[in-house]
């Protein structure tokens, strides 16, 4: 039988690019697996005490409630008072161990890149070796050593052990960053007159602002996130830091999930907003750094 | 359970009388209270009978325009603790702070998990406080290794005899007292009343035995696919030895002769029948009947407490502060939830621990004891000794170790029970008779330095070498023993 003009023969169907979508099921299976708890978490956050303990569990709230974010919120309650004190001593930590880590970094980073100096290797394996033991097992000389320096109960105790943790990633992130920025350009730059500072300056740095973005970021959150220093060098009120203040929503036979979540929701917030702001930067360093031009 | 009921189920307890002989095996000879008459009825007739002036008992013991500093560690109380356990620390600070308005309190509040961690850490460092609250298995250990000071009731104005002497036995080493208790607890057996009655059980009876909680857990279990007992196993987490030594003592059984009347600490006992049996309970509940939260092996008390709430536990070992962190949530609850809140509250039910197959009936005896530290352990190389005193003195006051005992525990002096707000507790409190009828059936953990090492991780460790299969139960408690045998011998874990 043939076919009518009025029936024509359907188009011949574009073949499914299986591993495309099998690609696309992997990244929407890693987005759900990196979304949902912290979905979870929010939804927590604005339930009351009861319904976060519900089984099988309220999906979505049956009485929403802001009730955790006003007390943590509100200075006048001590709950309050003590969270946003924590929040402003883990933003000061921080952003102090940031600004070091860069200042520190850069020039380090570009010295490894740059200079072919005697020892320069073992240097910069030796700058990366204490990555490769677990921070654990620096706890307690670093706490002796902290209590020799009187640095015990301060955050410079904490600026200066996280300087020491994050440092070795940095300058490896950054020489990375150096390493692909060509040489031409400085040596362009100094046959036009400019001392190496300058071209350093005026040359590299700019060019090297994602590297530097990134290496902050990544301070920032290490910094942020640190929970067993913090822990261990910290013994007063005042000068926790939010890692070890958000452990107070645990008691001995209870948990206040809700507050819990809410103040995990809060601590969260920073570091995702500035990762959105400059993700990418963090990124293309990632990427610049591993691949030879 | 009445009053009534429960006193005559102390005078059934079989192991109780030797149970409590231990426990007041000291000079009871003038005791403000008499521990021989424990019992409900005796708790209710002395409170409220006696007044204290605090502020006047301690100003003898350091002048209350005393000018100093104090650096002080505690096991605070946070978000998830009763609101009036929280007002009533917040409360006992200020007091302090008006009374002694010349003393510069630095204190520091830590979690029931980290604050022996953190502590060990900040000796090595010789950077700890002058002054510290810890768990009742903590005094020893570290008065063993030098780092307290002596410390006696009378130092701060009152008598030994103000004390349960099993409380005061875990402050004594090598016969010199290092510490005072500022509290002291026994749990009781929780249930949910619904899910009894409708797996078929009777809502208003606990089990009566341990072999009755395996069975009860299973019956549980299978009629409502819920967990039906709330074992926990977790590692380094005092939790566990909580809930499983009263099992372990129930059987007969023990990590040495510590439930006996006059323990030696000498002889390993947690490879005996009867130690093994009670293993054989925690197994069978396990692994084979499959009838208790899957997560045990990890979970604490505070991942039992939301099954429970929610209807998904049946039984439980727990404080009496489960009924009042229950009225908070259901004053905190809105709309259909404040309902469903007093449903929960309404089926909760507390009892007394169950008995062995022998009748022997057993609890933990906990709290917390106060100490001060040798100045060379201390921050600044310096204590203050009569500020020190000065808040040891006015925690364990008759009137602060009732308050700020007030949700979960009990007061670690005795005329605690003789005040205005024992009265209100027992008011208010509707399951506090349980608990403090219980206090009698106490048995202290053995006050070795290495208790804590034996009860936090030799313990917890037989108990998931037993259920994760590593080990059949046999060999688990073999281990165990082992494992306790070399520790005492000198070797570490």
């Amino acid at each position: 039988m043939m076919n009518s003009p009025s029936n024509p023969t359907p188009k011949a169907r574009r073949p499914i690019d299986r591993w495309r979508w099998t690609g696309r099921l992997f990244l929407v299976l890693m987005l759900l697996y990196t979304a949902v708890p912290m979905i979870w978490m929010l939804l927590t956050s604005i339930k009351s005490g009861f319904a976060a303990l519900q089984f099988p569990p309220q999906w979505w709230p049956d009485e929403p409630t802001l009730a955790s974010y006003q007390k943590l919120l509100d200075p006048t309650n001590s709950v309050g008072r003590d969270f946003l004190r924590f929040f402003w001593n883990s933003l000061f930590v921080s952003t102090v161990t940031t600004i070091l880590a860069v200042i520190v970094a850069v020039p380090a980073a570009y010295a490894f890149s740059r200079f072919d100096f005697p020892g320069r290797k073992f240097l910069f394996f030796a700058v990366l070796l204490r990555n490769m033991f677990p921070a654990v097992i620096f706890l307690v000389p670093l706490f002796i050593l902290m209590r020799l320096l009187g640095l015990v109960n301060t955050h410079g105790s904490l600026i200066l052990t996280y300087l020491t943790f994050g440092l070795p990633l940095a300058i490896w992130l950054l020489k990375g960053f150096y390493d692909n920025i060509p040489i031409q350009l400085e040596q362009a730059a100094r046959i036009d007159g400019a001392t190496r500072f300058q071209a350093f300056i005026l040359v590299v740095m700019p060019l090297s602002v994602p590297g530097i973005i990134a290496t902050a970021i990544y301070s920032f959150i290490g910094a942020w996130n640190e929970y067993i220093f913090a822990y261990t060098f910290i013994n007063r009120n005042d000068q926790l830091t939010l890692p070890v203040g958000i452990q107070r929503f645990f008691s001995e036979n209870t948990t206040d999930f809700p507050g819990l979540m809410a103040a995990s929701f809060m601590m969260s917030l920073p570091v995702v907003v500035l990762f959105l702001l400059l993700q990418r930067y963090f990124v293309k360093a990632l990427t610049e750094g591993a691949v030879k031009h | 359970m009445t009053c009534i009921a429960l006193g005559r189920a102390i005078g059934r307890g079989v192991s109780a009388a030797a149970i409590t002989a231990s426990l007041i095996s000291a000079p009871a000879f003038g005791a403000p209270v008499d521990l021989n008459k424990w019992s409900p009825e005796y708790v209710r007739s002395i409170a409220g009978t006696e007044e204290f002036d605090t502020a006047a008992d301690c100003g003898k013991v350091t002048p209350l325009d005393y000018k100093g500093r104090l650096t002080f560690w505690y096991q605070g109380v946070f978000e998830g603790d009763p609101d009036l356990l929280r007002q009533y620390y917040k409360d006992f600070f200020e007091a302090f702070r008006k009374t002694y308005p010349n003393i510069e309190l630095e204190e520091q509040a830590l979690t029931y998990n980290d604050l022996l961690d953190k502590f060990r850490t900040a000796l090595l460092g010789n950077a700890g406080p002058m002054v510290v609250r810890l768990q009742i298995l903590g005094g020893v250990e570290f008065a063993s290794k030098g780092y307290l000071q002596e410390l006696k009731p009378e130092d701060v104005g009152y008598s030994t005899d103000d004390f349960w002497p099993g409380a005061m036995k875990s402050d004594i080493w090598e016969g010199k007292t290092y510490g005072i208790p500022t509290n002291n607890e026994t749990m009781a057996f929780i249930w949910n009343a619904d899910v009894f009655k409708r797996a078929g059980l009777d809502p208003e009876k606990a089990p009566a035995t341990w072999d009755d909680v395996v069975k009860y857990s299973k019956q549980i279990h299978d009629k409502l696919g819920i967990a039906g007992y709330g074992l926990v196993a977790r590692k380094n987490a005092g939790n566990t030895p909580y809930r499983f030594m009263p099992q372990l003592w129930g059987y007969g059984g023990g990590v040495f002769d510590e439930a006996t009347e006059s323990p030696t600490y000498k002889q390993v006992e947690l490879n005996s029948p009867a130690s093994k049996q009670a293993l054989q309970a925690s197994y069978d509940m396990y692994v084979r009947d499959k009838s208790v939260p899957v997560s045990a092996l990890t979970n604490q008390q505070a991942d039992n407490q939301p099954l429970f709430l929610a209807g998904q536990l049946g039984m439980m070992i727990s404080h009496p502060s489960d009924y009042n962190v229950m009225l908070d949530l259901q004053k905190k609850a809105t709309g259909g939830d404040q309902a469903k809140a007093q449903t929960v509250i309404d089926n909760m039910r507390y009892g007394l621990i169950p008995t062995g197959p022998d009748g022997r009936r057993a609890v933990v005896f906990g709290g917390s004891n106060i100490h001060i530290l040798k100045p060379e352990y201390v921050d600044g190389g310096k204590v203050d000794e009569a500020a020190a005193k000065a808040l040891i003195c006015f925690w364990a006051s008759p009137e602060w170790s009732l308050k700020m005992a007030y949700a979960g525990s009990n007061p670690g002096n005795l005329n605690g029970f003789k005040t205005k707000w024992m009265k209100e507790r027992l008011d208010n409190i509707k399951f506090l008779d349980v608990t403090t009828s219980m206090l009698p059936y106490g048995v202290p953990f053995p006050a070795l330095p290495e208790t804590p090492e034996i009860m936090n991780i030799v313990i917890p460790d037989m108990l998931q070498n037993a259920l994760t299969g590593a080990m059949t139960v046999d060999e688990a408690a073999e281990d165990a023993a082992k494992k306790v045998e070399e520790i005492m011998g000198g070797g570490k874990l």
